[in-house]
């Protein structure tokens, strides 16, 4: 339709001067900190090129922290596309109840994240929590889920795959509904069993599909802030500290703004290449979400 | 293949494994702590009291329930009132088509950035206009989430209503505005409708801005209080069960029209 330029500026502009304020701004202040040693209240900053950077590249809870955030985005990806995957496969064919079966398997997605965490803070206790009295009555010992510094990730990770399972569930149960019914019954007639169909058929279709629930998980798993805050603290020791809870610790507990700064452009760095890799799906593939 | 009632009877399980949790929730809110400070394997109360609730209710649940109210009304409003004409615009008004593909590929980015990257100079954004600790400034940084959420989801909508509707309006002498309010917007009612339930739940639930930039407990939303009162007392539950069972509610209640419009999205066009 044709319409004046002018107009089209105007219908853009309150959205580009919001993100302009609220991103574009503070990315562009985020890396000119991220050259200065600054102190709490922003003033009274000193240029120091890229030593920031150096420093973190050296500093050891840096790494522990890269390392911890890779681990568990790795962890929370891989389980929470292979048990989507099954609930899907699950719920793929009609069985009495399915209607309410699948709004009940998306349930623990729409809870807030708060509330998640303090369901799971409770199950994690070691005296009443609900996973320990359900070992014990099982005659298994109980277990520090939030203490032992090897098993603190792996609690995280099983909150996280709770809550987010029901995505990628969803996700790959709408590849599977968009797989030709006569694939399947071309297949069945050759003589296929339900474990070859499911090999050399649903999975090799459903592909574009899992690559973007890995993709939009892993880019979400990546960020992991809230539960780490409200369930470890990062601890114990620095077993659970991820790269938010670096920047957090850094920026709003140490006020250490110029180091805190550089570690947060390295994050959006990652967090670019992992966007851009998932933007090219997206638009090659012609959906609408995000 | 599987449609034995075998493979019904494995779905009812685990979907009751999967709903454990929540379940646990409810049952707790209801509990005397006697019951859940127990080492007893027990998800259903002996007795049931409203003990809990009660205590929510003198520790004002109700105000921190209003700023939550506010805070994701505010954002959702916000963000459709800048992200329709956004949205619009990209769609219908001639733009360069590199232009287009850049500023969706920009809001993209902007929507999988990690918060807490923004977090340092949001916080100076905020104090210098002194909007630090106010619902307010909870309002505008919520548009970093729900405004490219808004653009993204709006496009979709704004490309189904026929254009050719709006051409035959057009030569009828209907200017933009009268088009948008007679045409473009009741025919995309549901679109926007189903735009604003998914802005409010995202901010209804949001907890590290919300953290970060109110440090006043009576200005605290849902989920810095539950946070709270995680860290604060590790055996809190009746109180957390309530709390979260209360903020869970008006969210389940919308999970049937959640769970079938993501579906559709993730259907189609990716085949």
């Amino acid at each position: 339709m044709h319409s004046p330029r002018y107009l089209s500026l105007l219908m853009l502009a309150p959205a580009l001067c919001l993100l302009a304020l609220l991103t574009v701004y503070p990315l562009g202040r985020s890396l000119l900190l991220s050259f200065f040693a600054t102190e709490y209240g922003f003033e009274g900053a000193s240029f120091v090129g890229t030593e920031n950077y150096t420093y973190l590249f050296d500093d050891s809870f840096f790494r522990t922290a890269t390392w911890n955030t890779v681990a568990f985005t790795l962890m929370a990806t891989v389980s929470e596309v292979a048990l989507g995957l099954m609930l899907a496969l699950m719920v793929t064919r009609s069985f009495p109840g399915r209607w309410a079966v699948i709004p009940a398997l998306v349930a623990p997605y729409v809870l807030s994240t708060m509330v998640v965490t303090a369901i799971w803070s409770a199950w994690f206790h070691y005296d009443f929590g609900f996973l320990n009295n359900a070992l014990r009555a099982a005659a298994l010992p109980p277990v520090e889920w939030l203490f032992d510094p090897d098993l603190a990730m792996i609690s995280l990770v099983l909150v996280d795959l709770w809550q987010t399972a029901p995505l990628t569930f969803l996700i790959l149960l709408a590849g599977m509904q968009a797989i030709p019914l006569e694939v399947y019954e071309a297949a069945r007639i050759d003589g296929a069993s339900p474990k070859q169909i499911l090999i050399t058929i649903t999975l090799p279709l459903l592909l574009p599909h899992i690559m973007l629930a890995a993709l939009l998980r892993s880019i979400d798993s990546f960020k992991i802030f809230d539960k780490v805050y409200a369930l470890t603290g990062g601890g114990p020791g620095q077993a659970t500290e991820t790269l938010s809870m670096f920047v957090y610790r850094l920026g709003f507990r140490f006020f250490d703004v110029g180091l805190a700064s550089a570690a947060a452009v390295i994050m959006v760095i990652v967090a670019g290449l992992l966007a851009a890799l998932y933007a090219r799906n997206i638009i090659r593939s012609g959906s609408d979400v995000a | 293949m599987w449609r034995s009632p075998l493979h019904s009877l494995t779905v009812y399980a685990v979907t009751g494994l999967m709903l454990l949790p929540i379940v646990w929730m409810v049952g707790t809110s209801v509990k005397p702590p006697i019951e859940y400070v127990s080492a007893e394997v027990d998800l259903f109360p002996d007795s049931v009291t409203l003990e809990h609730y009660r205590e929510l209710i003198e520790d004002d649940i109700a105000g921190k329930v209003l700023n939550s109210l506010i805070v994701a009304l505010g954002s959702t409003l916000v963000a459709l009132l800048a992200g329709f004409p956004a949205a619009y615009a990209l769609v219908r008004l001639s733009f360069p088509k590199q232009l287009d593909l850049a500023f969706l590929l920009f809001v993209l980015l902007i929507k999988l950035a990690p918060p807490l990257v923004l977090a340092i100079p949001l916080y100076q954004v905020l104090r210098s206009l002194g909007l630090l600790d106010t619902l307010a400034g909870l309002i505008l940084v919520y548009q970093v989430y729900t405004l490219p959420f808004a653009i993204w989801m709006l496009l979709g909508f704004v490309r189904d209503v026929s254009i050719s509707y709006e051409e035959a309006a057009r030569i009828d002498g209907a200017g933009l505005l009268q088009r948008l309010a007679t045409i473009v917007l009741p025919i995309m009612t549901p679109g926007l409708v189903a735009t604003a339930i998914f802005l409010m739940i995202l901010s209804w639930n949001e907890f590290a801005y919300a953290l970060l930039f109110v440090q006043t407990p009576s200005k605290f939303t849902l989920p810095t209080y539950i946070a709270t009162l995680i860290t604060e007392d590790e055996t809190f539950w009746g109180r957390l069960a309530a709390i979260g069972f209360l903020a869970s509610l008006p969210i389940l209640a919308m999970v049937g029209v959640i769970q079938s419009a993501l579906l559709r999205s993730f259907g189609g066009g990716l085949k």
